[in-house]
This record gives structure tokens, sequence and C-alpha cells, in this order.
């Protein structure tokens, strides 16, 4: 396989800081909750908490982020060991997806303009909702785009 | 409150809507004009070329993955598994970033996009999305071996 960085083997993984994918998908849900309940009630403080979480995720990884924390603390001791671990890089991209969706939805909520806010934090759902329900990885498909658009460099 | 509410439902249309698309695309193989034409253009084949390495007896199965790509592993397994005793079927695994012109001249826009050839290179079937076994062996040459 011509991609090859990739580590091979569980402990491999765990010691090049790879995630347990259902570690992903808890956190996503409970993200979408929360982005839900500050969409709904139109409440900025609830987003600037979820924009808090992002933060830290992006800084400390989806592993240490608090959603993450959580898991391994509630979740993780009842499932059985996973068979293979997850490149922690997209689901990290993720979270700065999302830190910025929420930027944007506390601009417009703070500064009255309500549209935006409702937009922002309504596509940040859209995005956790996706990720949590069917393992969605916008980072992944941005990145192909991404790479596209830039010159070529090969 | 209900801004936000009628907010919260649009969102969540969207993204019923998005994944039920994505449930009905992904890993399904479409067959090309070229399967049927004798005419192709450079969007529409493969060369030795191209690729880096010699087209299969029978058919090419090519994945391009990327770095940031999860479900591309995946994908692996599967078309590693449905190719496994087909001899004159070459599987090649092709990273985005190395051949982003071929990336740009074959449209492809999310990985892993797995490409079927024939035995001329020229491109018969192609899906986004992990495939299944089965999907990929329909495409393949029959009794290929």
């Amino acid at each position: 396989m011509s991609t090859e960085t990739q580590p091979e083997g569980l402990s491999a993984q765990r010691a090049a800081g790879w995630i347990d994918q259902r570690g992903q998908r808890f956190a996503a849900a409970i993200t979408t909750v929360v982005l839900a309940v500050a969409l709904v009630l139109q409440n900025p403080w609830v987003l600037l908490f979820q924009a808090v979480v992002f933060a830290i995720t992006v800084v400390a990884g989806p592993a240490k982020g608090p959603y993450g924390w959580i898991f391994r603390a509630l979740v993780r001791p009842r499932l059985s060991v996973p068979h293979e671990l997850e490149d922690p890089r997209p689901p990290r991209f993720a979270q700065l997806v999302g830190l910025i969706f929420s930027i944007l939805g506390l601009i417009g909520f703070f500064s009255g303009v309500w549209v935006l806010g409702l937009v922002a934090t309504g596509c940040a759902v859209v995005a956790a909702l996706l990720n949590a329900v069917i393992g969605f990885c916008l980072g992944c498909e941005l990145y192909l785009l991404g790479l596209r658009v830039l010159p070529s460099r090969s | 409150m209900w801004p936000g509410l009628i907010a919260l439902l649009i969102a969540v249309l969207a993204a019923a809507a998005f994944a039920l698309y994505r449930r009905r695309v992904d890993g399904r193989f479409r067959t090309t004009a070229a399967a049927v034409t004798a005419e192709t253009s450079p969007a529409e084949r493969l060369t030795e070329g191209d690729l880096g390495a010699p087209l299969g007896r029978s058919a090419t199965v090519v994945q391009f993955s990327s770095e940031f790509c999860a479900p591309c592993r995946a994908a692996e397994r599967v078309i590693t598994d449905a190719v496994a005793g087909l001899d004159g079927v070459r599987y090649l695994d092709i990273d985005s970033e190395t051949k982003l012109d071929l990336v740009r001249r074959l449209n492809i826009l999310r990985t892993p996009t797995v490409v079927v050839t024939d035995d001329g290179g020229r491109i018969v079937a192609r899906t986004a999305g992990v495939p299944t076994k089965q999907s990929l062996q329909a495409v393949l040459p029959a009794g290929a071996s």
C-alpha cells in the first residue's frame, strides 16, 4: 500500500497515538446533543461551552479531550477491546471545523445577528450528527478536495 | 424558541437526506460509458505510465486513497479479499497526493474511490466509498484467472 506511514498492529497504533473509533462516535453524539440544545434555546452560553470543548480537544487530541475522557472513564471499560484503532488527525481536524462554526455562531448570537448564530450552529449540528450516526468524517472528505485545489507539487 | 427549533429540524432533515444519499451511493459501482463504446478519452483510461505499474492481464482494480482516510483501509481489506485467487486481476492502491494530476483528470472527489479497468486500461466501472466483495466481483471479468 503506497500511502504508508500507517502503523500496523494494535500496539504500534496505540504507540502512535491512534484512537478507539467508538470514542469518536460517542463524543460526536454528546456534541450533537449539546449543539442541539444551544440551537433550540438560542443560548450562546451552551454554545460557548461546546466551543471550549472543541478548543481543548483540538489542542489535546480526541483521546484527551473532555468527551474522550468521559468515554475512557465510563464507557470504554464496558466495551470489548478494539481490534483496530484510528488515525486521530481527521477527528482532530473535525474539532477545528466545529470550533470555527461555533465561533461564527457565537459572533452571531452575541452581536444580535441571529441568522448567523442559527446557521453556523445548525451547520455544526449537521456535521456532528453525521459523524455520530454514520461516522461521516468531514476532515477526510475535505482533505482531498483541498489537495486538488492546490497546485501540483508532485 | 421557535427559530431555534425550526433550525434544528432543518439541520436534522439535511443530515438525514445526506446520510440516505451516502447509503445509496457508497460502494455501488457504476459502469461507465467506456465499457460500451470503443472510443475513450484520457479521462476514461489508465495507462501503465499513469499508474507506474503494469496493468492486470484481464483487469486492474485501482484504489485512490489519501492520508486522512479511515475508510480506505477497510476498502483495502475488501478488495484484497475479493481479488484473491484471481490471477489476471491486479490491485493497486494509490496515494492520491502523489498522483494529483490523475485525480483531477479522473475527477476524483473522495477517497476511497475505486476504479476498475479492463485489460486495455479502459475504465469500465467506478465507485466512491467502501465497495462490497460482491459488488466488486460483479464488475470484474467473469472467471478472470
